[in-house]
């Protein structure tokens, strides 16, 4: 990722979401990007935080960037070994 | 005080992508909550609000929707429904000590909602109260919360009911 997030704590927290194999992308009004769940299926949350907003200005970064990291560690999809074998069909890491 | 908790929405066009409202959500006050958009249809919004009371965290957030997405229909809001696995990451412990606890009559742990061979699904407010009789400490705020997602789903069910039927059934119980 070349853009940083403005705020250190935020970036920190998307840089651990790429870590685990998060695709970001920055755009969007107050929405300073989005990031999305590798795996994206049904069972992870049903779903509506495999694609997650991240603000621009959240009231508070520090919760803002907590939440991020929680949406993380709760999503159900394990890279375990072989990360391609857990990954749904015709899907790649960092591809959507 | 600070409170966490989960609206889940179903948008009223079924195929309409919800990051068309992030703006206007965050116009709307929701600057607090982390928003998910993962799914066509539906929007979910992880809340860490500042208020004086769990109550008015949880109505102002649903306020602050609805003048984003009038027409949003609340689905959950949440943490209340809860499965023994999830009963466990609250409590911090295994979920086969819940499992334990639930199967053995003699804990009169509350009674499930719905049971079925997969596991089981409970209204958190009791099963923390549950707890705290038995002597775990419980964070209030959680309970609060849990009770606030409690009382706002059943009144959300409940305006499904037929009212015909509703006073039949009261008769009978």
């Amino acid at each position: 990722m070349t853009i940083k997030h403005p705020n250190k704590e935020i970036n920190t927290a998307i840089e651990y979401a790429i870590s685990k194999h998060w695709k970001v992308t920055v755009g969007g009004g107050h929405c300073w990007g989005k990031m999305y769940c590798p795996f994206n299926d049904e069972e992870c949350r049903c779903g509506e935080f495999c694609v997650t907003s991240i603000w621009s200005t959240p009231r508070s970064p520090e919760n803002h960037a907590k939440a991020l990291r929680r949406v993380v560690d709760k999503c159900v999809g394990k890279l375990d070994g072989d990360a391609t074998k857990t990954l749904p069909k015709g899907k790649k890491i960092g591809e959507r | 005080m600070e409170y966490e908790f989960i609206l889940k929405y179903a948008l009223t066009n079924e195929n309409a992508d919800a990051s068309q409202y992030l703006d206007a959500l965050f116009e709307a006050g929701c600057d607090d909550a982390t928003i998910g958009v993962g799914k066509m249809g539906a929007i979910a919004l992880d809340f860490m609000r500042e208020a004086a009371s769990a109550d008015a965290a949880v109505l102002s957030a649903i306020a602050d929707v609805k003048k984003a997405i009038p027409d949003a229909e609340l689905i959950e809001v949440s943490p209340d429904l809860v499965t023994p696995t999830e009963i466990a990451s609250v409590i911090g412990c295994s979920r086969q000590n819940i499992q334990k606890i639930i199967t053995n009559p003699k804990k009169r742990f509350p009674n499930p909602i719905h049971q079925s061979s997969a596991g089981g699904i409970w209204h958190l407010e009791p099963v923390l109260r549950w707890f705290m009789e038995d002597g775990v400490s419980i964070n209030k705020n959680l309970l609060e919360i849990a009770e606030i997602s409690m009382t706002a789903n059943l009144i959300h069910q409940s305006q499904k009911v037929n009212p015909k039927l509703q006073s039949k059934f009261l008769d009978v119980i």
